[in-house]
């Protein structure tokens, strides 16, 4: 083998990954994390120990009533979001979608009009 | 006789099982492998986030069709094989179209290997400049010691040319190299 | 289908109005007017979990506007190429044409142009087919291979069936 040979091996010998590149495989691998709990499911810790149950109720119920404009302000806000979130998502297939059906016309007829 | 994802063998613990190539568990897996293909990668590639990135489909790759695993050859010809393909998918996918970034993202200064001199970073640099089917064949020559005859079965592609290959890119980075450095005894 | 979200255009953006007028005739239509702070909302709607939504979200990081306009046709001939020309026009300053691409089977017609002035990146995408219009004006920087692939039928995957084992010389 040549001194250039063994250069080459040298200067492509193997690499170790960044850190924890294998417990991010795994974690992948293994399945995304659960959701995180919504508000309210948060508040059924109170209701656990029977004892608690009533004291936890009441204080549910009071807290509920005037939260519940801001609740529709906040579904109001939220259902706005959801919609504009969708035309973004067409939007940016629909642009996707041109510039691929062009590439797979340019990469077919192996030709490229450019000018960059 | 394949093994799927979570059943644990410990190689290490049963040299019989190692000697007849059972596969380990996944985790390990990802753990004695991770090298091999991270390093494909990145020689291919010269980023090391795409290199992660193409690293880590092809382990998720394999999560998914573990069970088609026949042996411990056979996992080492398979990771080889998928991660030169996606690489190569990679490079051609990515190429297309200008980029309307105008910054460079620099390689990390902290990753860089202190002891590697500068004529390693050259030749690296200029193999990761071949076309791309060269550019795998010499990596997997260089890199993985492998012989024509077994890149020719990684990369489907007939013997001849692989040796081809072979000969024009060590053609090509000498002149490049002598042109760079001056003349150098090779 | 007509989605119309109204907002303030951005001073980069192309003048599509021209072409409202083919509302009428199109069998089918869509619009998309997105930038300012109904774009920056609509991005933080997208969804964590999903991976489309997760390539989205990287993908519009820098975008300052997208702006769609896409028609379709029972017939032939419902526009005109003055219509398109006026769009044309306004792609000859500051604007680069990096692909034209004629196509005489399907009858389609695709010019993709880069803006090469002013502080922003920003495409232009014109499909012109016998029966289908569709405008594309996105201001800002964005990674045109990614959004390609998002718009695809992605890569094809690997046949890691076919991955047999080695064969092994005698």
């Amino acid at each position: 083998m040549s001194y250039l040979e063994d250069d080459l091996k040298m200067a492509l010998r193997r690499t170790e990954p960044p850190e924890g590149f294998a417990g991010r495989v795994l974690a992948r691998a293994n399945g995304p994390a659960p959701a995180e709990p919504r508000w309210w499911e948060n508040l059924t810790v109170l209701v656990r120990p029977p004892r608690l149950q009533w004291v936890a109720l009441s204080l549910i119920v009071s807290f509920m009533i005037p939260a519940a404009g801001l609740y529709r302000k906040e579904r109001q806000a939220r259902a706005e979001g959801e919609r504009a979130k969708e035309q973004l998502v067409f939007a940016v297939h629909v642009a996707g979608n041109k510039l691929h059906r062009v590439q797979q016309k340019v990469l077919e007829m192996g030709r490229m009009d450019t000018r960059l | 006789m394949s093994v799927a994802g979570g059943t644990a063998i410990r190689l290490e613990e049963d040299p019989e099982l190692a000697e007849q190539g059972e596969i380990p568990a996944f985790a390990d897996i990802v753990r004695e492998h991770q090298g091999m293909v991270f390093s494909l990668a990145y020689h291919f590639l010269h980023d090391r986030g795409l290199a992660e990135e193409a690293a880590q489909e092809v382990f998720l790759e394999l999560h998914r069709h573990l069970g088609t695993i026949e042996s411990r050859a056979h996992l080492v010809f398979w990771l080889r094989k998928v991660a030169s393909r996606r690489c190569i998918d990679q490079i051609r996918r990515r190429s297309f179209w200008p980029k309307l970034r105008l910054d460079e993202v620099p390689e990390p200064a902290a990753k860089a290997d202190e002891r590697d001199p500068m004529l390693s970073r050259t030749l690296a640099r200029l193999v990761a400049s071949l076309p791309e089917k060269a550019r795998m064949v010499m990596i997997l020559r260089y890199q993985e010691d492998l012989g024509p005859a077994e890149i020719s079965q990684v990369l489907d592609m007939p013997v001849a040319t692989v040796k081809s290959h072979l000969q024009r890119s060590l053609d090509m980075l000498r002149d490049k190299l002598a042109r760079s450095v001056g003349e150098i005894a090779i | 289908m007509c989605m119309l979200v109204g907002t303030a255009g951005y001073g980069q953006a192309l003048d599509l109005k021209r072409l409202d007028k083919l509302a009428d005739k199109a069998s089918s239509k869509a619009e998309v007017t997105l930038d300012g702070s109904v774009l920056k909302l609509a991005a933080k709607f997208l969804s964590g979990d999903d991976p489309d939504e997760v390539k989205i979200k990287k993908l519009v990081t820098n975008l300052k506007g997208i702006y769609v306009k896409t028609f379709e046709f029972e017939k032939e001939g419902e526009y005109s190429e003055s219509d398109i020309s006026a769009i044309r026009k306004q792609l000859e300053t500051g604007w680069s044409r990096i692909v034209g691409v004629q196509s005489k089977k399907d009858g389609e017609n695709a010019e993709v142009y880069l803006k090469t002035g002013g502080p922003d990146g920003g495409i232009a995408i014109i499909c012109a087919g016998a029966k289908e219009l569709t405008i594309v004006n996105i201001v800002g920087k964005i990674d045109l291979d990614e959004l390609s692939e998002l718009g695809g039928m992605g890569v094809p995957k690997i046949d890691v069936e076919k991955v047999k084992p080695p064969k092994k010389d005698d």
